[in-house]
């Protein structure tokens, strides 16, 4: 059933996809890069940069043959992993546009545009705007559009527009057989006839053309003149994100490594602005050449957010202290996200901005000393005075409403001392609980100076083992 | 007159340039305790200087002599850092003290305690920061790494050694040694020899009045 009549489809289609895939990783691109792929049993070459095509060598070319021609040239195999995650950022780019985004892989993608026209101010704009987000992205496309979807896709090869379904018709019987990409049996069977454009195929009845070239041919003439609709899955954006990059060359690196980051958290920050999310943490996976179990990384925020430049310095401050057991083949990026926003808040009162300034930092410090090497501390309500504080993250606020004499420095572990050596000042204070549990303690504590005058806070233990400890230090003025 | 006034401002903007003792006064942050400010060359902790505590023993007044500061720098929500302490720092009792717990941050691994420091220090967020030095020897290379950050934070630095550490050539301000009481001595002050090296606090009169009651009770 032909689909409504005032839809719009814009095929966006990226020409380079399998070049920008295989080379995506590298830091340096050679200028002579190309990409090959198989060819009934031979490597043939795919696609070309630009320096490639200017020296010679033409998509199609035996691998041989360019490398006969440009000696330079280097050539990578096609990785259709890579494509289909370029290709996902590619969609990604296409739903800022429109939330009716199809993929077609494996280098074109389709959105339905009649709605977000209106919004852009015409199709112009919206053309405009997108192919330069897009490549600003590094992913230069090309555009077609028509109210068909699959005939958009065919129009972006050819960069034709078509706003109805007339000029549509018209547009597509200008084209040459060749631009329907048919299969070379059929392509051969249709020039053994003496045909080369698109209108001439269509003249002839379609009983004739079912019996001579197979029926697949009129399904597809069918669809591309909307006569027959297509069907087609929705694409959405995927509501985790997960990103795998391969690097060129295993590599223990950390300047190789940050290169791949650096492109892999391009990619996230661009769909947290698409999902409108905000990163909370994010976890790394290095997986290692040798097959080992792979090494992880993580990194927490203290203030959701994403700054590319900040994320980098601290995976930057991970990897510094990492020791890399085998040299990593992949890196894996996943993030927890948040859709909670909170704006930078300027200081009403210094006027700098030092809301954010401040979690960066601790971001920082806590990307290289551990979740445990920074704290905040906390007084508990809790009798044994062992357990009356503890490690907090910090910036956690707490309440302390004890009043009695408690020392500035704890011992982390009370220390056996000597009760000849102490002149007790204070006290006693008998601390008698855990008798419900199995901590039982009865304790009399005191303030006392040892020999060189300083105050002390040491207790007399009757349970579970007798003796005089010392648990602090006053060193108040 | 007017020649007078612009050597004067000439020999002003030189903050390094030695003057003797009547070298400019360079800007200090009140300790919040009476008899040490009378007591500090200059009349308070140094800003922009690392001042070098060295206790004789530990719990010596290296926390207590800085709480009335960190109390000030975390009631304005100035964070205070306290990186790599030996000891845990008693919660009941800085809070006691006035401190805001909430903007207090330890740095518990002390092998990064001078990475940490300096980093807070270049980051000029933080109204104090206080380090010790990991145990064992501190280079020099160190401390100067650590003063020259410090000329970027706009609260005081103190430099808090072990009592077995034996501090390098100071480039600090100041440098005070501590003993139980606490008793204060100025090893180094940046206005050179000072007319009283030894400063404690006053003998307080509450006390002693308790003292003589107590006395009396006894004699009756």
């Amino acid at each position: 059933m032909p689909g409504p009549r005032n839809e719009r489809w814009l095929g966006l289609y990226c020409p380079q996809l399998p070049l920008l895939a295989a080379w995506q990783c590298d830091p340096q691109v050679p200028e002579l890069h190309a990409v090959h792929g198989h060819d009934r049993g031979r490597h043939v070459i795919l696609h070309a940069g630009a320096a490639a095509r200017r020296a010679g060598v033409a998509p199609g070319q035996p691998l041989g043959t360019a490398l006969a021609i440009a000696p330079a040239l280097q050539s990578r195999p096609r990785h259709s992993r890579a494509e289909a995650s370029l290709l996902e950022q590619l969609a990604l780019g296409a739903w800022q546009a429109s939330s009716h985004v199809v993929q077609a892989p494996p280098d074109c993608v389709l959105l339905e545009i009649a709605g977000s026209r209106r919004l852009y101010g015409g199709l112009r704009p919206l053309v405009e705007t997108l192919c330069a987000n897009l490549e600003q992205r590094g992913l230069p496309v090309r555009t077609g559009s028509a109210p068909v979807p699959v005939t958009a896709r065919l129009f972006a090869l050819h960069g034709l527009h078509a706003a109805g379904r007339g000029t549509m018709r018209e547009k597509l019987h200008g084209l040459p057989l060749s631009a329907l990409a048919l299969d070379d049996s059929q392509a051969r069977a249709l020039s053994g006839c003496g045909l080369d454009r698109v209108a001439q195929l269509l003249r002839l009845p379609a009983p004739e053309r079912a019996r001579r070239f197979g029926p697949e041919l009129n399904r597809r003439l069918l669809c591309l003149e909307g006569r027959q609709a297509t069907p087609l899955a929705a694409w959405q954006p995927p509501r985790r994100f997960r990103l795998r990059l391969e690097l060129p060359a295993a590599s223990s690196d950390s300047s190789a490594l940050l290169f791949v980051f650096r492109r892999a958290i391009g990619r996230m920050a661009h769909w947290l602005d698409v999902r409108d999310q905000a990163l909370t943490r994010l976890r790394v996976s290095l997986y290692r050449e040798d097959g080992g179990g792979s090494i992880p990384l993580e990194v927490g925020l203290s203030r959701p957010g994403m700054d590319e430049e900040r994320l980098l310095e601290l995976l930057a401050l991970k990897l510094e202290d990492l020791e890399l057991p085998a040299a990593v083949e992949a890196v894996e990026l996943s993030a927890d996200s948040t859709d909670e926003h909170r704006p930078p808040q300027a200081d009403l009162w210094s006027g700098n901005n030092r809301g954010d300034a401040w979690p960066a930092l601790l971001d920082r410090l806590r990307a290289r000393l551990g979740e445990h090497g920074l704290s905040g501390l906390a007084p508990e309500p809790e009798h044994r005075p062992e357990k009356a504080w503890r490690w907090v993250a910090p910036g956690t606020s707490s309440h302390c409403e004890d009043d009695r004499p408690r020392p500035t420095w704890l011992l982390p572990v009370p220390r056996p001392c000597r009760r000849e050596n102490l002149r007790l000042e204070e006290g006693p204070e008998r601390i008698e609980v855990g008798w419900w549990d199995e901590q039982a303690c009865r304790r009399d504590y005191f303030v006392a100076r040892d020999r060189h005058g300083r105050r002390l806070w040491v207790f007399h233990e009757h349970r579970p083992r007798e003796g005089w400890f010392i648990h602090g230090l006053f060193d108040q003025a | 007159m007017s020649v007078h006034a612009s050597l004067e401002q000439l020999l002003n903007r030189r903050p390094d340039l030695w003057r003797g003792r009547a070298r400019r006064s360079l800007p200090v942050a009140a300790t919040g305790l009476g008899w040490l400010d009378h007591g500090l060359p200059g009349g308070g902790w140094p800003l922009g200087r690392l001042t070098e505590l060295l206790p004789r023993l530990s719990g010596c007044g290296e926390l207590g002599l800085l709480l009335p500061l960190l109390a000030r720098c975390t009631q304005r929500a100035e964070p205070v850092v306290l990186a790599g302490p030996a000891l845990v720092p008693g919660p009941q009792a800085m809070a006691r003290a006035g401190v805001v717990l909430e903007h207090l941050v330890v740095v518990r691994e002390a092998d990064e305690a001078l990475w940490a420091a300096e980093q807070c220090l270049k980051s000029g967020l933080c109204g104090s920061v206080a380090v010790w030095p990991p145990a064992g020897r501190v280079a020099e290379k160190a401390v100067r790494r650590l003063q020259l950050a410090a000329e970027q934070s706009p609260g005081p630095t103190f430099v808090i050694y072990r009592p077995d550490q034996s501090p390098p050539p100071s480039v600090s301000a100041l440098r005070l040694g501590l003993r139980p009481g606490p008793e204060i001595e100025v090893l180094r002050s940046p206005a050179g020899p000072i007319d009283s090296k030894r400063l404690g606090p006053d003998p307080e009169p509450v006390i002693e009045l308790e003292r003589y009651r107590r006395h009396a009770r006894s004699a009756q």
